[in-house]
């Protein structure tokens, strides 16, 4: 059984529906990625999982529950976590306390067990040195990595990744897919949505391309590549090919 | 039904004022985003400039008006460039305290200086009055409200018409590319602070000619600029006219089939429930954060 | 070690405040300082909503005027004994908090400002004009209500003292707290803290809702102490501007900001309102305006981020 679907998810923006119809699943430990043109609907698909907006029409199942409709604090509790595209950390803590929050309040630890959990977090994704640093004051591919540890802390199954890798250079990108396998092989499954194609062709079990507002196709990275509508959908369109 | 239709009108004059002195208030967070505190006090300090001038010199309140204007648009540019605009890029929360605290700054010191003596501008035509149909007008009050929808349309056609009106649009819609384009996007926002105090500064100088006019006045008309706002949409300054109408035919109706002191209760219900239920103005069309 | 020295101060200083009254000062002396442990309490309690969370109330001092006439009205017509009274207020002050902070509270920015001051204006005008508009005598309206007379200055020093020692304590707990946790980071990227699991709104209403509680407590004090209370005295604005201008000039945010802000605030106002009544209040509103521009994280705060800084930099 799926461990997340949607169904028939639509969400209108005034008369414009900026998704429409989206049906779409994740199998447990699945990496899926999204792709699609500016303006296709995929951070709108990703706030409606999450809570942030309620679905017009639709709905989004997860472990077999209806979770539409529910406040995001509620589904991250649940076990779904989001990284955003414009990184927000709390900015007058420092990158522990950064994590502790989510391990806190995601996952309603007690301090000590979420301060140990925090320093583990931070030392599989790369930070642990930097822990008492103020998260102000971290360069920008670090802030990234502390939104992944913090979305980790909070216990989540899930995790979205918002365009998590925009701006890092192919280096540190090698280092994130690297890292993001290993959070798959540690049972969580992820659904990943990036610009950069070598990056999702790369790392997705499965792809689903959005376009306007509808899914265009669905498939493994190398049917995708080869679907027709997809590469319609991207000639004119902003794509990188790095 | 007279009664009603009395206070109707009343309401509608007094509703004409009221958005006289919120235009500005709406402009200046509509394009900086700084909600200004000390509103209420360009009001006193035209309301008082009218008051001492026509004392001093015996110079009719209405032809007092030009000296507002100059005076307030220096005092408005002067406290935008050199205070507020050092905390424009910050939280509007922080503009909120600042605002606050030229606000006890500026009717404090009034207090001292003028003393809480209550003071009223009468003119020889103060008392005369139309008489429709056994509905009492006030010549002066009707002036004051021609006068004040003028100031609402001046703006309108100011913003929309002139290039300082486009610059100061295109620095509110965006102000990147404003800079982008040329565009100083401090001295924007100092003239635009000078243009809403002119115009504060106008509809102070009316109102000298028929309310109480003290020190501290300041605060509650604030609090009415933004009940006026709220309704009639933050940043929109058409709205300024909607808004100001409604609250003006809510406090007048409830003063005359309730009491006088409830209806200032009622601003604030009223203020507090848009800001619940529709922050963004009866016609929608207000900048909500 | 630096941290143990300061506790050890801070106990220390609080058990001679508690000597204070009987090595024979003046009585003077012994109302400056309890009206300092007010102010104190009040700064405090807008502290953990505002200081906190970031949400700037500005009508904090209608908790406090619903408190001191909840009081006011307990004692003077229903003859309730004093501690039962405050507490009550307290209560009621706390329980108002719930349907004016719900739907306030999701407001952003400078919006639930001014809606917060609308409720407080409000509170004024409605005790003003409930008894006239409903025909009964209840509130009083601008006569103002009388409370028995209360007993000497030494009662409400101690008083004064618990209260201020109960909100710094509280300030100081939650800090250390999830709950604390929740709050700073809603202050920081609200959005954020709500996707990483924490429940923004409820963590927003406790925090105004224990603020009110201990707002509405002080008012039943206060009342008490000033005898006789009218709407204008305490739904005044003026209140609130003192508690955000004593927060800001002590750091909002930090624990003993208001101690310092409202120390030092308190004392410039008994050295001037007496010949310089308005001069005080232009002092406080240039002391905002000179902290927002050059000193925004107030006096504490400026201080606690020069010691991290040198922390940092000897660690390195």
């Amino acid at each position: 059984m799926a461990i997340l679907e949607g169904r028939n998810l639509t969400k209108y923006y005034g008369a414009l529906a900026a998704i429409n119809s989206v049906d779409f699943s994740v199998e447990k430990e699945e990496i899926l990625g999204m792709i699609g043109p500016n303006g296709a609907g995929k951070s709108t698909l990703f706030n409606v999982i999450m809570g942030v907006y309620k679905p017009d029409k639709g709905e989004v199942v997860f472990k077999g529950r209806t979770i539409s409709g529910l406040k995001p604090h509620r589904i991250c509790r649940m076990g779904i976590a989001k990284t955003s595209q414009i990184v927000q950390p709390f900015t007058q803590m420092s990158v522990l306390e950064n994590v502790l929050v989510g391990g806190l309040h995601g996952k309603n630890l007690s301090f000590t067990h979420a301060t140990l959990e925090a320093e583990e977090i931070l030392e599989f994704v790369g930070l642990g040195g930097l822990k008492g640093m103020a998260s102000g004051s971290i360069t920008v591919p670090d802030r990234r990595r502390l939104e992944l540890a913090r979305a980790i802390a909070t216990g989540a199954e899930i995790i979205l990744l918002d365009e998590n890798m925009a701006g890092l250079n192919p280096t540190e990108i090698e280092e994130v897919l690297k890292l993001l396998r290993e959070i798959r092989n540690q049972g969580k499954t992820l659904i990943v949505v990036e610009h950069i194609m070598r990056v999702v062709m790369g790392i997705s079990d499965r792809i689903i391309v959005l376009n306007y507002g509808e899914k265009i196709a669905e498939g493994t990275p190398s049917e995708v590549a080869n679907n027709e509508k997809v590469i319609e959908a991207y000639l004119g369109g902003k794509v990188c090919f790095v | 039904m007279l009664l009603f239709l009395q206070s109707l009108l009343n309401g509608i004059l007094l509703g004409g004022i009221y958005a006289s002195y919120s235009a500005g208030f709406s402009l200046i967070f509509g394009v900086m985003g700084v909600i200004n505190i000390f509103h209420g006090e360009m009001v006193m300090l035209g309301a008082f400039l009218t008051y001492w001038i026509f004392t001093l010199f015996h110079i009719d309140p209405f032809l007092t008006i030009p000296f507002s204007i100059v005076s307030l648009f220096i005092f408005g540019y002067l406290v935008q460039r050199f205070v507020i605009n050092r905390v424009v890029e910050a939280p509007p929360m922080i503009s909120y305290i600042l605002t606050f605290g030229i606000h006890l700054i500026i009717s404090y010191t009034a207090l001292w200086v003028w003393t809480a003596d209550f003071r009223t501008v009468t003119t020889s035509y103060s008392g005369f009055n139309a008489n429709i149909g056994g509905i009492i007008v006030p010549y002066a009050r009707l002036a004051t409200f021609g006068l004040a929808l003028f100031v609402v349309v001046g703006l309108y056609i100011l913003l929309y018409k002139s290039e300082v009106g486009r610059a100061i649009q295109a620095t509110a819609q965006d102000k990147e590319v404003a800079r982008l384009m040329g565009v100083n996007i401090y001295r924007i926002y100092a003239v635009t602070f000078g243009i809403g105090a002119a115009i504060t500064g106008i509809a102070g100088s009316l109102i000298s000619t028929y309310f109480i006019i003290f020190p501290q006045m300041g605060l509650p008309y604030t609090i009415i600029a933004f009940c006026v706002v709220v309704l009639g949409g933050m940043g929109y300054i058409p709205g300024a006219l909607w808004g100001g109408l409604i609250l003006g035919v809510v406090q007048s109706l409830t003063a005359t089939y309730l009491n006088a002191g409830i209806s200032g209760a009622f601003t604030f219900i009223l203020l507090f429930i848009m800001l619940i239920v529709r922050p963004t103005g009866i016609v929608g069309k207000g900048i909500v954060e | 070690m630096l941290k143990r020295f300061s506790t050890t101060l801070v106990i220390a200083i609080a058990i001679g405040l508690l000597f204070v009254p009987f090595a024979g000062v003046s009585g003077y002396l012994i109302r400056l300082l309890a009206m300092i442990f007010f102010w104190i309490g009040k700064t405090g309690c807008w502290n953990i909503i505002s200081g906190y969370t970031g949400y700037i109330d500005f009508g904090a001092v209608g908790y406090y005027g619903i408190g001191s006439y909840v009081t006011a009205i307990l004692m003077s017509k229903g003859h309730v004994p004093f501690l039962l009274s405050i507490l009550i207020s307290g209560v009621v002050s706390g329980l108002i908090a719930l349907p004016i902070g719900l739907p306030t509270l999701r407001l952003r920015g400078a919006y639930f400002g001014i809606a917060t001051l609308a409720f407080a204006e409000a509170m004024k005008q409605i005790i003003l004009e409930f008894d006239k508009t409903v025909g009964i005598n209840f509130f009083e309206g601008p006569h103002g209500i009388t409370l028995p007379i209360g007993p000497k200055n030494e009662f409400f020093y101690y008083i004064g003292f618990v209260v201020m020692v109960a909100v710094i304590g509280i300030t100081y707990w939650i800090r250390r707290s999830k709950f604390g946790y929740a709050l700073r980071a809603i202050h920081e990227a609200e959005h954020a803290a709500e996707l990483s699991g924490v429940d923004t709104l409820r963590a927003k209403i406790k925090a105004y809702m224990i603020s009110a509680f201990f707002l509405g407590l002080i008012g039943g004090v206060e009342a008490y102490w000033l005898t006789y209370i009218t709407p204008h005295m305490v739904f005044d604005v003026l209140i609130t501007i003192q508690m955000v201008v004593m927060s800001l000039l002590g750091g909002i945010g930090t624990v003993f900001g208001p101690v310092v802000g409202a120390s030092f605030l308190t004392i410039i106002y008994e050295l001037l309102h007496r010949d310089f009544p308005y001069t005080y209040a232009i002092i406080v509103g240039f002391i905002v305006v000179v902290v927002v521009l050059l000193m925004p994280k107030g006096i504490v705060g400026t201080l606690q981020t020069k010691l991290v800084t040198q922390k940092t930099r000897l660690t390195q």
